[in-house]
């Protein structure tokens, strides 16, 4: 909301007058933040509203005039040469731009010969003052213009003046007016609000006409519009607006139009009621207006031009005859006032918040009028703003107001008043709040406070605070008024020890992975579609099943991640362009997947299964000191992923063999098992995979389920070993297709007390002296007993049971 | 003078010290010494040859020829510790003598890296652990009801203009916001209440300053006889400590409205950077916009079934990136979620 510094002050009654720095810092404080602040006159200085007293031709010139003006009455005439066709007769004034002015742009105004006669400074036009755009001659003031000679020129044009940009909040409906911004300026400096009074004036300015021989209103949807109130102004003309009321429009946004629109927008400005001028004689006759909802098929040519097809939950306005305006967002084309209008009826009303909000939507017209209707328009300031714009149209149009007024007013009962315990503003607060203090508070509010025994009240607020309902609404008020400062910094006595309710399983993968040497990268929930189906997961995998977003703002956030894989590789795609060849990141973060029973496609009906995974990339090199590069491989990645289940504390951890994940090389992956459940998977990235996100060379990748993991109870000790250990070597030959896990599961089959540890030393091929698809490997064995030093013989007997078990069990040879 | 075949076997003995002598001298390890100390001193060695002569001696003679023979004995001991010490000086010295150009590179020792706004999560986390808050959490895909209808924002409220929302379905959204986990956790506990909820969101919004997924922390006391004081006390606490070094920071109030919270509030905080004086930081102000808060709106508590007078309660709500942003100067939000590791390895 736009307001104007001035214009609040005309509305406020304040014990001392505020500079605008302190009227910022009161609203400010109040809760209505001033985002901004303008001088509306701070472009120029050094003009001065002079006197035309005399005026004659340039001799060498027919396009100059030479014109002599005075600042001061009866003072010294100065002769200023102008360009403009628009110099007035003597006796009106102008605006004199003395040399030693400044103008917007940075010019400074000098004594200058023009067309050999010296002219000190010049005659300002609008767009000269970085006003308007209005060029077509200089600026002549009204003739009945009260700004005395000599004074700023920024009086006489209305600019000596602050814009203040005001964000109004959501609930604050009644500050989108000047009178509702100066109700809480009064409150906030401790003065009084200033209303209009009409009254003498609709006296003064009634004409013969009765407003109830000219307009019946027939409403029956009171739901839809409590209040309608309807004024007759007849005989008016059509011209401009007086320029400092048109320019207080102008400084707020509007574009001024002519003196009938111009006095609906600027008592909308003023009290925040929108009105709306009809053009009575375009009107059915006699015009019987009604609200109601729209019906299918109907249409409305709006005030726009367009041609609009009507729905059946929007408001109209009828006539009679049919739809004359959409209600509370813009009126009909066919009613609009013209040059040629004499007679209007201006509507002032209340229509249902929704309704306003919905079509305004829909049809994409924020007006000044919807915006209001949408945050509820107090259905009491009908009349007042009824009667405010007839005043006006009357004194501005040069017409008389009709007696009386059609109204439809069928306004809910006045709300209740609110109960108010000082005890409880005091408990809820932590501030020393007192009797005095919110009595006081509420007075300033405008909130009628009747004493209901000790330390309590009954609060009637204002009709235009509609969002005081309830004693937790008063308090805030109060406090506000009392001052957000006063409020001490206490704290909540601690009443209970807190009791963990999330898993720390995520935070501890982090650590664990940033520990090993990993960098975390966190990246969007969302991704484009393309780089899930790089993946080149199967339809039926419940990853190829993203639940979409309705209304993403780009195909790249157009899906919810599934699967870590991808943001991931396209973080190394983007690290490789910046020129940074080695890559090792992780991230933990949730994935969507649809819950069980939901559909494969389409929009879900239940929340997601979001459960946590982790993911490691790897792609270049290990970091290293100099020399030749060190390239990752999967067994990194395998360490990495080992690593972490660990940490979890994970006790029965192994990689085996799994089915092809499509998006790994189908030669180097594995499954992650814990207790022989699967995990996660690691290996490499399957070539086509990663050419689709333009990586070149391999990335190596584990990811886990950490959904998968418990929270582990606290580690219990082992006792430490006493006696020494023993270890013995065996050589196996064996073919290619068996894998080391293979071994050591048959070695671990063997259940041998004695055995403590299992380890691969050695691993060698040779298709000469092995043979082909052959490969030899030296395993070493490790035995401890806890109680005792082993014999050599209690040895040999173990090791050479598992020897007999591995040539049995595996197609292994002893070499 | 005739030498006496006592004086003779003497002299052969000591003779016998000096021959060992002379046969290490070239020898650089112990083990051949060892080898040719045995030779000498064994029972086929040299000192046991001249030894047997010694029978043949007068018996007054012999202990002289003892003494004799246990000095050579001490004698070749001597000569190989010495020539061991010699040794072991020789190659301490060679030891010593070595030069390594330790401003070549360091062997890397891998360090990782958290993100930037994990580090300062957890930071914030542990402060308001502190004061005894614990963590809890909540799904991003969420119901309407919980992000908005169960905080006081119906279908057609103003507010929800606010905070653009992606949707998934009608009555499914992205979460706009942490304060859904609010209505859980008020759901499934009953008070007391301490908690705080980090977690990610999103909203419609994409520019300089705003990223459509950005984190938040929540936060959110129910208890009977909580205060809004008790709000600023806890947020001035909090913001010394993570602001603060020296402490000193105030915590200032300016009314504002949230549907869910009643009254609501901005807060801000002393700007730690000039202390107040006013800087580019806080643009002249003196002070750092950090959040919304606010007591529980009775509203929120009669959705989730609490008696809103027996327990009242505060909430308040601040965004990670933008104390990450304040603190560690990150000048552009979109460089936490680009994986850049230019950035991310600088924390
Ligand atoms: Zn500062």
């Amino acid at each position: 909301m736009k307001a104007l510094w001035s214009w609040l002050l005309e509305l406020c009654d304040l014990p001392t007058m505020p500079t605008v720095e302190e009227g910022v810092r009161a609203l400010t404080g109040g809760g209505l933040e001033i985002e901004g602040l303008t001088d509306l006159g701070g472009g120029f200085s050094g003009v001065v509203v002079a006197q035309v007293v005399a005026k004659r031709p340039h001799p060498d010139s027919t396009k100059l005039t030479l014109v002599d003006v005075i600042t001061a009455k009866d003072g010294p005439a100065t002769q200023v040469v102008c360009g403009a066709p628009n110099v007035p007769e003597p006796g009106r004034k102008v605006l004199w731009a003395r040399p030693g002015a400044t103008l917007p742009g940075g010019i400074t105004l000098a004594t200058k010969p023009v067309k050999g006669i010296d002219s000190p400074g010049m005659l300002c036009a609008e767009d000269e003052l970085g006003l308007g755009d209005d060029h077509a001659g200089i600026v002549v003031l009204d003739a009945d213009d009260p700004t005395a000679l000599g004074a700023p020129a920024q009086r006489a044009l209305g600019v000596d003046d602050w814009l203040l940009d005001v964000n109004v909040p959501a609930n604050r409906g009644d500050c989108l007016g000047h009178e509702g911004l100066a109700r809480e300026l009064a409150a906030l400096l401790g003065g009084r609000l200033v209303q209009h009074d009409v009254s003498a004036d609709l006296v003064e300015l009634a004409s013969e006409l009765r407003a109830a021989d000219l307009v019946e209103l027939a409403i029956d949807d009171a739901a839809a519009c409590p209040r309608y109130v309807g004024r007759i102004v007849d005989g008016v003309t059509v011209g401009p607006s007086p320029r400092r009321f048109a320019q207080r429009l102008r400084a707020v946004g509007v574009r001024p139009i002519s003196n009938l629109v111009d006095v609906t927008n600027y008592v909308l400005f003023e009290l925040g009621q929108p009105l709306h001028a009809f053009d009575w004689h375009r009107l059915a006759a006699p015009p019987r207006i009604g609200v109601r909802r729209a019906t299918a098929g109907e249409r409305l040519t709006t005030l726009d031009g367009n041609d609009r097809a009507l729905e059946p939950g929007d408001l109209v306005i009828t006539d009679g005859s049919g739809p004359i305006a959409l209600a509370g967002v813009m009126g009909g084309q066919a009613t609009e006032v013209t040059a040629a209008t004499s007679r209007i009826l201006l509507e002032s009303a209340s229509f249902e918040a929704r309704s306003i909000r919905r079509t305004a939507r829909r049809l994409g017209l924020l007006s000044e009028a919807s915006q209001r209707f949408e945050r509820g328009v107090d259905p009491a300031l009908a009349d007042r703003a009824a009667a405010r714009a007839a005043v006006l149209l009357a004194r501005l149009g040069g017409g008389k107001i009709a007696v009386g007024l059609a109204d439809h007013d069928r306004r809910p009962p006045a709300r209740p008043p609110v109960p108010l315990r000082l005890a409880r503003a005091q408990m809820l607060t932590g501030t020393a709040l007192t009797t005095a203090s919110c009595e006081d508070a509420l007075a300033r509010l405008g909130c009628t406070a009747t004493a209901d025994g000790d330390g309590r009240w009954l609060v009637s607020p204002p009709s235009a605070r509609a969002d005081l309902l309830r004693e937790v609404d008063l308090i805030e008020d109060v406090l506000r008024v009392v001052g957000y400062g006063e409020v001490p910094a206490t704290l909540p006595p601690l009443t209970a020890a807190p009791r963990p309710l999330t898993s720390t399983i995520a935070d501890r993968a982090r650590r664990a992975l940033a520990a090993a040497g990993l960098t975390e990268a966190i990246t969007f929930g969302f991704q484009a579609p393309a780089r899930l189906e790089a993946l080149g997961l199967p339809v039926d995998d419940r990853r190829a099943q993203p639940i979409a977003v309705r209304n993403p703002m780009s195909i790249d956030q157009a899906i919810m991640r599934t699967s870590l894989v991808p943001n991931l590789l396209a973080a190394i795609a983007r690290n490789l362009s910046f020129g940074l060849p080695d890559v090792a990141l992780f991230e933990v973060g949730s994935v969507f997947l649809r819950a069980d029973g939901q559909p494969a496609t389409g929009e879900p009906t239940a929340l997601a299964d979001e459960p946590t995974h982790a993911a490691i990339v790897l792609h270049g090199s290990r970091p290293r000191r100099f020399g030749a590069a060190e390239p990752w491989d999967a067994f990194d990645a395998k360490g990495f992923a080992l690593a972490l289940a660990r940490a979890l504390g994970a006790g029965d951890v192994a990689v085996a063999a799994a089915a092809a994940v499509p998006y790994l090389h189908p030669g180097v992956g594995a499954a992650i098992t814990v207790g022989g459940v699967v995990v996660g998977h690691l290996g490499e990235v399957h070539p086509d995979v990663r050419a689709r996100f333009g990586i070149d060379g391999p990335v190596y990748l584990a990811e886990l389920d950490l959904g998968r993991f418990a929270e582990p109870g606290p580690v219990q000790m082992r006792p430490v070993p006493r006696f020494p250990a023993s270890s013995r070597d065996v050589s196996l030959l064996l073919p290619e297709a068996v894998p080391a896990a293979e071994v050591e599961a048959v070695i671990a089959g063997a259940a041998e007390a004695l055995l403590e540890r299992v380890a691969l030393a050695e691993e060698y091929r040779d298709a000469e002296k092995l043979g082909p698809d052959k490969k030899s490997q030296l395993w070493s064995i490790t035995y401890r007993a806890p109680d005792r030093t082993l014999t050599d013989a209690e040895i040999e007997r173990a090791h050479e049971g598992i020897v007999a078990r591995l040539t049995a069990h595996l197609p292994a040879a002893r070499r | 003078m005739d030498t006496t075949p006592t004086d003779a076997l003497i002299s052969q003995l000591d003779r016998l010290a000096g021959e060992f002598a002379a046969a290490i001298a070239p020898l650089d390890d112990e083990q051949a010494m060892r080898a040719t100390q045995a030779q000498f001193l064994g029972k086929k060695g040299q000192v046991s040859a001249v030894m047997k002569e010694l029978g043949k001696l007068p018996l007054a003679d012999r202990p002289r020829v003892g003494e004799a023979a246990n000095r050579v004995k001490d004698a070749i001991a001597a000569a190989v510790d010495a020539r061991l010490a010699a040794l072991a000086d020789a190659r301490r010295a060679a030891d010593l003598a070595r030069k390594v150009d330790l401003t070549l590179p360091a062997r890397p020792v891998a360090t990782g890296h958290l993100h930037l706004l994990t580090q300062v999560r957890f930071e914030l986390v542990d402060i308001f652990a502190e004061l005894g808050f614990a963590v809890a959490e909540g799904p991003q895909i969420e119901t309407d009801w919980h992000t908005f209808e169960a905080l006081a924002i119906p279908k057609d409220h103003p507010a929800r203009d606010m905070q653009d929302t992606f949707y998934v379905a009608d009555e499914i959204v992205l979460r706009t916001h942490t304060s859904p986990v609010q209505i859980r956790t008020m759901q499934a506990h009953p008070p007391p209440i301490r908690i705080v909820a980090p977690g990610v969101v999103y909203r419609r919004d994409d520019d300089a300053t705003h990223s459509p997924m950005f984190s938040q922390i929540e936060g959110l006391v129910v208890d009977r006889g909580i205060r809004f004081s008790d709000l600023k006390g806890v947020l001035t606490h909090f913001a010394n400590r993570f602001f603060g070094g020296s402490g000193g920071l105030d915590v200032r109030f300016r009314p504002s409205y949230f549907p869910f919270v009643e009254p609501g509030v901005e807060v801000d905080f002393t700007c730690a950077f000039c202390r107040g004086k006013g800087c580019r930081l806080c643009k002249g102000t003196g002070w750092i916009e950090i959040g919304g808060a606010g007591m529980v709106d009775p509203d929120v508590f009669a959705a989730v079934g609490i008696d809103s007078e027996v327990y009242t309660g505060f909430a308040f709500g601040m965004g990670i990136e933008r104390m990450a942003m304040l603190r560690h100067n990150v000048s552009d939000i979109k460089l936490y979620y680009e994986g850049d590791l230019r950035f991310l390895r600088q924390f």
